[in-house]
């Protein structure tokens, strides 16, 4: 141990505050979740670990939370830790409406929760949260559809689309090859665009899968048998696109 | 609006009596405005495992306290293993009524029941901070106390069968409520005895 | 002296209020809605001073809504007249109560219809038909002739008219006339007075 990462919050003299520095590694450990931007749509994407034998996947807690009707957040890292994080952006959209008569804006909402997030690493007595957050949605009476990322650091940013927690690079480096940037996505293509990155690492298929379909006025989940008819289409693509290289290759 | 009366806002009364090997506790059903009926469903006993209260005074107090009274006695039963005895809920009452002395609940509990050991019948009311008042006849309460003293003190007995306590109290509170503006509009009365509990709903003048 | 009203039908529930603003012997607007709209399936229709009335209203609807967040389902009607009547009941006894009398019209568990009267000490009673105020000393003698428990909604609207005109031709004070909404399996929606 080098000395700097036993009490909490302090520099390294390099630089570094290590407890930060340890709740992305606790990110990258967490289960992957992707968010992805179309024209007029976000889709919040998440790998499900795997349920145990005895576990009721419907009623055990999701990735991805409604923070307010027109928000929706979904995280990598720790589970625990999410909660205390989303029962607190949950409050602060309330409160928000409570005291302003408009509902927050996605950005507002991102802000508030790096805000909550940087200051954990700053306070005396706690240790930062061990989560990354993708925030989607829609502000209110607005068609643009909003993406956002905030980090143990307190960091947040707007992105197109973008992958946090394990194996997220790899989910990343899959968007950018792929994400048209000049060419707007339609509802189809954005919620097949999310579904083809996790399952860049996510093997299990269809049932490890959970996906939040976020449009302006609505909100809902696509069912399981939704998301494997999407799966069975890619694979059969790539079944096919795999059939047109072989033969070429034995000539 | 002036400043009034808390406890002759909503009207209401509530007796209780002991008999041979049985208690009874009945109350009127009326929730009123002042002057005005609101509600004619609004009992007034409540009852806890084997123990039966009866609250009349503020109605916003009376439905605060027997709710707090519903979670004391299930904390007590989670803790002892067993239901509350009367004797000990009276105690209960009183410590949670003085608790709030000096800024009150404005009700006037009674409390009747019969001892799961030994079968003894305990009845006993309270002023609203507290002090116990034992008896072993009959206890009153509520806008028509007065009234109900007088019918009790004249038609009550020692040592009445359930039957004949069901008669003597369901008589005492009628036409004592009768006499009272803020008290009546139907009625309820539990007879209990060791192995069970009746409840029967009394037709009264609806004025 | 505003007017809260509210009938149970079988298939649902009525609940009006008075469209008066009203400071002093001013009326300032006569398009007031006293009402808030809790969930899907409850509205809240309230009276007292003001100011109080609408921060009270305010934020027992930010307390369901966040309920419904946190639970990711809705509150049903007898849970939020518990909970309405717990608030009232806690601010009764602070330095200075929230002044608000409350009427709570629904569709229990999205099929039963409700309705709750509480005052504002919190005294809570569940009504086939209700009135807060001097408007009940109008009405309630009508409600009482002709309502009945298999009443319908449609039914229920006539003899809230009925009330109404009474209202009209005795009630002293200027109310501006009622804006009434209805609950039923549809969900809530304005029947009358916004217009």
């Amino acid at each position: 141990m080098s000395g700097y990462d036993s009490a909490l919050s302090i520099f390294s003299p390099d630089g570094h505050v290590f407890q930060v520095e340890y709740a992305l590694e606790a990110v990258k450990r967490g289960t992957c979740a992707v968010g992805v931007k179309g024209k007029e749509i976000v889709v919040l994407a998440c790998e499900r670990r795997t349920t145990l034998k005895l576990q009721d996947p419907r009623i055990t807690p999701s990735k991805i939370n409604r923070i307010d009707k027109h928000v929706q957040l979904a995280f990598a890292g720790l589970n625990a830790d999410a909660r205390i994080l989303i029962d607190k952006a949950r409050i602060e959209a309330q409160s928000y409406k409570l005291t302003l008569e408009d509902p927050v804006t996605v950005e507002y909402l991102t802000r508030y929760v790096a805000g909550v997030q940087q200051r954990y690493t700053q306070s005396g007595g706690t240790r930062p949260f061990g989560i990354s957050t993708l925030i989607a949605g829609f502000d209110p009476n607005d068609k643009t559809p909003r993406l956002y990322q905030t980090e143990p650091s307190g960091i947040y940013s707007a992105w197109k689309a973008n992958a946090i927690g394990r194996s997220s690079k790899t989910v990343r480096e899959f968007l950018e090859k792929n994400y048209e940037k000049e060419k707007d996505l339609s509802d189809e293509e954005t919620i097949k665009l999310s579904i083809k990155g996790l399952l860049e690492v996510v093997q299990t298929g269809a049932k490890n899968i959970e996906i939040s379909i976020i449009k302006p006025e609505e909100t809902r989940s696509m069912t399981n048998e939704e998301i494997e008819k999407i799966v069975k289409e890619i694979e059969d693509e790539k079944a096919a696109e795999a059939e047109k290289k072989k033969p070429k290759k034995k000539d | 609006m002036s400043q009034q009366d808390p406890s002759t806002i909503n009207g209401g009364s509530a007796v209780a009596m002991v008999g041979k090997d049985c208690v009874a506790i009945a109350s009127d059903l009326r929730l009123g405005q002042q002057s005005m009926g609101v509600s004619n469903d609004f009992e007034k006993i409540f009852h806890y495992g084997h123990v039966f209260l009866g609250l009349t005074g503020l109605g916003t107090d009376v439905l605060t306290v027997s709710e707090n009274f519903r979670m004391k006695t299930n904390l007590y039963k989670m803790a002892e293993q067993r239901e509350i005895e009367p004797e000990s809920f009276a105690n209960l009452v009183s410590t949670s009524l003085y608790e709030k002395r000096f800024g009150p609940w404005f009700v006037g509990p009674i409390v009747a029941g019969l001892n799961s050991i030994s079968s003894k019948p305990f009845v006993c009311g309270f002023d609203y901070i507290g002090c116990i008042d034992y008896a072993k006849d009959f206890i009153v309460a509520g806008t028509a106390s007065e009234q109900l003293f007088g019918m009790c003190e004249s038609l009550y007995e020692p040592n009445l069968e359930p039957d004949d306590l069901f008669e003597t109290i369901s008589q005492a509170l009628l036409n004592a409520v009768d006499r009272d503006a803020l008290s009546g509009w139907g009625a309820v009365v539990y007879v209990i005895t060791k192995d069970k509990v009746v409840k029967r709903y009394l037709k009264t003048r609806q004025d | 002296m505003e007017v809260v009203l509210g009938i149970r039908a079988k298939d649902g529930v009525i609940l009006a209020t008075s469209k008066a603003f009203t400071r002093g012997i001013s009326v300032l607007k006569a398009t007031d809605d006293k009402t808030r709209i809790l969930n899907d399936y409850n509205i809240l229709g309230f009276t007292g001073e003001g100011g109080d009335t609408t921060q009270f209203a305010d934020y027992i609807q930010a307390n369901i809504q966040l309920s419904t967040m946190r639970e990711g389902t809705e509150l049903n009607s007898k849970a939020i007249a518990s909970y309405v009547r717990y608030e009232l009941a806690k601010s009764l006894r602070t330095r200075k109560p929230f002044q608000v009398n409350v009427m709570l019209a629904g569709l229990d568990k999205r099929e039963e219809p409700f309705l709750s009267l509480i005052d504002y000490l919190g005294t809570r009673v569940d009504l086939p038909y209700a009135a807060h105020g001097y408007a009940a000393f109008y009405t309630m003698s009508l409600l009482d002739r002709h309502y009945t428990p298999d009443i319908s909604v449609e039914d229920g609207l006539k003899l809230l008219d009925m009330c109404e005109k009474e209202l009209v031709k005795r009630f002293p004070m200027e109310f501006k006339g009622l804006l009434v909404k209805v609950v039923d399996k549809k969900g809530i929606r304005v029947v009358k007075g916004n217009e």
